[in-house]
């Protein structure tokens, strides 16, 4: 059993800024035994003060790093409703309560030498953190790091200084045609797809559910194995609301469905009936 | 807890003694193991565990939950393990923890309702049963047990025929007259009764004028129920002899301090543990020293002293 007291943390916030309209980045200080995470995994985040917005809200962890002796974790999120908006109102020294990390997060499996990494918008959270863990922690042992990143517009290709220190090549589109490709991101995946050495890759994916979904078809018919981050909706985060179920797939009927927030929110895109839910 | 506080704490809900009176709400609190790490199961008066049919259910397709002002909709659709899967998978974590388990059970039919009582009732550990009757009666082309004096009898006499277990009735509070269904599960034999379930409730997204369950409507639950749940709490404990257990929206000591002061025997805590999975405890902490201030003994001299 995990140490009750130490399973729900204070955070305080050093800063919160918008970083493009509606887009924030928030770093805060945790505390320094803040339990190790995994990149893809998440925490549920409220403010201390005051009884609104009531429940918490889940956020990737976009980066956990020591500064100055200090824990630091970087949170990026877009306002998707009213909790967020709330949250995105929190200045400097304001404190957050947070329950985490939660849940599975991606596995970089031993001996594959190439990372595929496709982000869709905000998806570039823990992807983020992900290319972090392979550049920090698995260096020497992987090969090279590739990403694609698309997004709406060239304003929201988010942190590409930082990425191209972290990832060998970096493969960008935007919808609009402002930057790079002009199409999703899920086109020049699977342009590309043919040149991935099929045993030798892992694709890892984060995005609108259009965009994951999309991607779950491309690994299928490449028969490159991928893991998604997959986002609902949640009221506890730690497995009991029930609030974000998704249907297994017929190949993994011993559950008929599973709560992203403790099976995932990382899910090999086999493991997901893909017709479930629409949008 | 010290032995001291546990006597002081102690109530009797029809002949299952709790070592205080705050429980966990059905659906709240999955099977007990979810908040293994942020508890110690063993301080609360009693688990009740997510709703059990006789085969498992899917739920609903998301999005599933909304929150509201104060609250929460949920539309989750009574997902479960079944009851086979809850006995070999999830009890045997909770036979090891020294907390009375309350078992709440749900069906289509009476039959259904009786066979998941039988086969909970041969099973080691299980304390309680908790009948849900939010549930529509297939039957009865699908009106609801609980809102039905006729059926709600039905259901609670045959849930006693098919148990041992003290058996807990617990109502809808989307009811034109709570007493008349509370007196009717008394009558069937119910050992005691808990209120409320969730308000059936709406939201809609104005953007694209949809709702944002994918269910249409769902429950709603948390701080924006709690004065109906306590005035039907209140209602119903002056209309009936068995013991009430008063839920809906309780977040801190001093909402179940309320149910207690209405009439309420114990209380359940419900989506509290969503926001704080450690809200029970500190339910339970905070309970305690406003007994201690109020130089009260015993629980008992607490319960039901509201001055009118």
């Amino acid at each position: 059993m995990a140490d009750p007291e130490k399973s729900i943390a204070t955070g305080i916030i050093i800063s919160n800024r918008e970083i493009f309209k509606d887009h924030f980045l928030m770093i805060l200080r945790v505390p320094a035994d803040f339990r190790a995470s995994v990149p893809g995994q998440f925490v549920m985040l409220r403010r201390e003060e005051g009884d609104h917005p009531f429940l918490g809200r889940p956020f990737s962890i976009h980066s956990l790093y020591s500064m100055n002796g200090e824990t630091v974790m970087e949170i990026l999120y877009r306002i998707s409703g009213m909790g967020t908006a709330l949250i995105a109102r929190l200045t400097a020294d304001d404190r957050v309560t947070i329950l985490g990390p939660l849940g599975r997060g991606f596995d970089v499996p031993v001996g594959k030498k190439k990372i595929v990494l496709v982000a869709g918008g905000m998806g570039i959270a823990p992807l983020f953190y992900l290319a972090e863990y392979c550049l920090e922690e698995r260096r020497g042992e992987l090969g090279e790091t590739v990403l694609y990143f698309g997004a709406q517009s060239s304003h929201h290709l988010f942190g590409l200084d930082r990425l191209e220190r972290l990832c060998s090549s970096l493969k960008l589109s935007t919808d609009d045609g402002t930057f790079g490709y002009h199409g999703p991101v899920t086109d020049l995946v699977a342009g590309d797809a043919l040149s991935f050495e099929r045993n030798d890759s892992t694709l890892f994916a984060c995005g609108p559910y259009g965009m994951i979904k999309e991607m779950a078809r491309i690994a299928e018919k490449f028969s490159i194995p991928c893991q998604v981050s997959v986002e609902e909706k949640m009221a506890c985060g730690i497995g009991a609301c029930l609030g974000c179920a998704v249907r297994a797939s017929g190949e993994n009927t011993s559950k008929r469905f599973m709560r992203v927030c403790k099976e995932g929110p990382v899910f090999d895109t086999r493991e997901i009936d893909w017709n479930w839910r629409e949008g | 807890m010290k032995d001291n506080n546990s006597r002081r704490l102690a109530v009797d809900i029809g002949g299952l003694v709790l070592k205080n009176p705050v429980m966990t709400a059905s659906g709240t609190f999955g099977y007990g193991e979810e908040y293994a790490a942020y508890i110690d199961l063993s301080v609360l008066g009693a688990i009740v565990v997510k709703g059990l049919s006789i085969t498992p259910r899917e739920g609903n397709p998301p999005s599933r939950i909304m929150e509201t002002a104060s609250g929460m909709l949920n539309a989750v659709g009574l997902e479960n393990v079944g009851v086979r899967a809850f006995i070999d998978e999830k009890l045997p974590f909770l036979r090891e923890v020294d907390v009375p388990v309350i078992a709440n059970i749900l069906g289509d039919t009476v039959e259904e309702y009786c066979e998941v009582a039988h086969i909970l009732s041969e099973a080691e550990g299980i304390h309680a049963l908790e009948v849900n009757i939010s549930c529509p009666n297939v039957a009865q082309g699908g009106i609801d047990f609980g809102v039905n004096p006729e059926l709600a009898f039905k259901v609670t006499e045959g849930v006693k025929n098919a148990t041992d277990l003290p058996v807990i009735v617990k109502l809808t509070p989307n009811v034109t007259d709570i007493t008349e269904i509370a007196k009717s599960v008394e009558d069937a034999g119910a050992d005691a009764i808990s209120l409320i379930n969730t308000l059936t409730g709406l939201s809609i997204d104005i953007e694209k004028r949809i709702p944002h369950l994918k269910n249409i409507t769902g429950g709603l639950s948390g701080p924006a129920i709690k004065p109906v749940a306590l005035r039907m709490v209140w209602e119903v404990v002056r209309a009936v002899s068995v013991p009430v257990i008063g839920v809906g929206g309780i977040m801190k000591a001093g909402d179940a301090l309320e149910f207690l002061v209405a009439g309420a025997r114990a209380v359940q805590v419900g989506t509290a543990n969503f926001v704080n999975p450690r809200s029970t405890v500190e339910i339970i902490k905070g309970i305690a020293a406003y007994m201690e201030r109020k130089g009260i003994d015993d629980i008992k001299d607490l319960i039901g002293t509201l001055k009118t």
